[in-house]
Formats: structure tokens, sequence, C-alpha cells
């Protein structure tokens, strides 16, 4: 046995027919106020399922809307993999060769500008050097040696001064 | 592969050009030489050329006559050997070797008469030449160089 309300809320909706119908109509106090309110109803559901209802997409917008998701999916995938491969490319074997060549060549330019540096204060040493020169005093007791060097052929001398004079028959082979 | 011997060549070939040098043996010439001013001067011998301007320059001789001669090739930096001339010896005993040069004892020697000692280090690159006695109108020279 349905209620009033029941009823009343089929009636609203359409959904009474016969002898239910007129038995319900019957049973209303108030006839026009019934069908005014009814009819305010049906305009109040109508608006409300014009706005509130589900809008359903067409056929362009659905596939546009697969591609923008699908392109999204992508770009965050290509995203996570470029970031894993700034990671891992750093310490590859290419990366490790190349910094110890680098350091190598940066060793060797150092290396180079240091004996590069070096040299002109060594260039003594690529000059002959006396380190010390006697005579014999009894040969020649007048005798001094002194030493210069040359330095546009690179030679040194010793020259001797006061040694004994010698024939010209020492020169010979 | 080919990548990495592309880069690893030049830096081997850099390393090996940075390196010093290794040595072989050498050979150092050792001559007694007069020096003389004649009308017609004979041409320097081949070994003087090196130091032709420098000898001229401050010995003031216009001929250069070699008169004994030795060249020895050095291995460990300690040989000895002798140039000789008629009446004169020149003594060269090495006493070790360096990077650059050779620790030298000389003595020249008149006929068994010690005329001059000295100690040198005699450089690679840099001949020695030393005056010696008066003879005649000349002069004699000690010159060693290393080839």
């Amino acid at each position: 046995m349905k209620t009033f309300e029941e009823k009343w809320t089929t009636w609203v909706d359409g959904q009474l027919s016969g002898r239910e119908l007129a038995e319900f109509e019957a049973s209303l106090p108030d006839k026009a106020a019934a069908e005014a309110e009814k009819a305010e109803a049906r305009k109040l559901g109508k608006l409300l399922k014009n706005e509130l209802g589900v809008r359903a997409l067409t056929n362009e917008e659905f596939f546009s809307h697969q591609l923008r998701e699908k392109i999204a999916q992508e770009q965050a995938s290509r995203r996570f993999r470029g970031r894993r491969t700034e990671t891992s490319t750093w310490w590859t074997i290419p990366r490790l060769l190349w910094t110890g060549t680098v350091s190598i060549a940066v060793f060797v330019i150092c290396t180079v500008l240091v004996m590069h540096e070096k040299n002109p204060s060594e260039e003594s040493q690529y000059l002959t050097q006396i380190l010390n020169a006697r005579v014999d005093p009894v040969v020649s007791p007048n005798a001094t040696v002194s030493m210069f060097e040359v330095k546009q052929d690179r030679v040194t001398v010793l020259w001797t001064e006061g040694l004994q004079s010698l024939p010209a028959d020492y020169a010979a082979k | 592969m080919g990548g990495v011997s592309a880069y690893l060549i030049p830096v081997v070939a850099l390393i090996l050009s940075a390196t010093p040098g290794l040595k072989g043996a050498e050979t150092v010439w050792s001559g007694l030489v007069i020096a003389e001013n004649v009308a017609e001067p004979q041409p320097i011998p081949a070994e003087l050329t090196r130091i032709e301007g420098s000898l001229k320059k401050f010995f003031g001789y216009n001929q250069f006559q070699v008169i004994g001669q030795s060249q020895k090739t050095l291995k460990t930096g300690q040989e000895d050997w002798l140039a000789t001339s008629k009446f004169f010896g020149l003594h060269v005993d090495a006493r070790g070797e360096s990077e650059a040069n050779y620790v030298l004892n000389l003595k020249l020697y008149k006929e068994k008469e010690l005329l001059l000692e000295t100690d040198a280090k005699l450089s690679k690159r840099s001949p020695l030449v030393i005056k010696g006695p008066q003879v005649g109108s000349g002069q004699l020279l000690l010159v060693l160089v290393v080839q």
C-alpha cells in the first residue's frame, strides 16, 4: 500500500494511470493548486536535468581528449628517462676516459711550462765550465790562468799567459 | 674503440715528446791545434768549422792546423784517452757524466813534462778551447768538442 507521499511523487512524475490516477486526484483537497505545484516541480526537474546532467562528448572532443592524455603520458615518461640519462651518463666509461685524458693533458702542459721556465736559469749548465786549472810553477813560474765564455758560439776558453815559449820544431805532427 | 684511440694516441705522443731525450753514446773530439798567421792560410779543419769565428776573433790567427787528435766514443763516461803530436800529449780522463756534460781531467804534457792541468765540465753543446804555450810564431791550442 503506497503512502500519500509516494503516490504524490508518482503523480508528479506522470506515472499514475487508470483507476489509481482517478482515486488520487479525487483525494486531492485542491486539485488546481496541486496541478500548479506539479507543473512547478516538473519545470524544476527539467532545469536541473539540463544544468547538472553529464554532457556527452562528441567524437571529435573524445578523440582530442585521448590524444592529449597520450601526449601528456609520453612527455612525463620522456622527462623521467631524461633525468635517468643525465644522472647515469657522467660516470660512463667514455666520460671516465675523457676525464683521465684531460687530467693527463693538463699535467703534461704544466710539466712542459715548468721545464720551460726552468731552462733560462739552467742555461749555464749547457756551457762548459772550468772547475780549476794548475800550471807547473817550476816550469812556468810566471804563468797565470783565466777563463771566459764566448756566448756567441757557446765556447769556453781557458786563457793562459806566461807559459814557457817553445821553438817552432814543437809544432811538428 | 676507434674513438678511444683517436684521442689516446695524440696524448701518448705528447707525453713522449715532453720526456727528455734518451741519451746515447757520444763522441768527444780532442785536438792539438797550432794557430798561426800565414800569407796563404789552409782551410780550417772540419772539426773546427763550428767555432772558426770565435777562434779567429779571440786568438787573432788566420790558420789552424791539427797536429794531433783523438776521437773517443764515451759509453760509460769513465773512459780516458790520449791525443798526441810529436812532442805534446793531451791526456783526457773522463770522471763522470751528467745529463748535460762530462766531468773531465785534462793534462797537457810536453814530452814527459806536465805543463798544465785542469778540471772541467765539458758540455755536450759547448766546446772547450785552452790556450797553450807559444810555439815558434804560433800558438798551441787544445780543443775539445762533443760531436
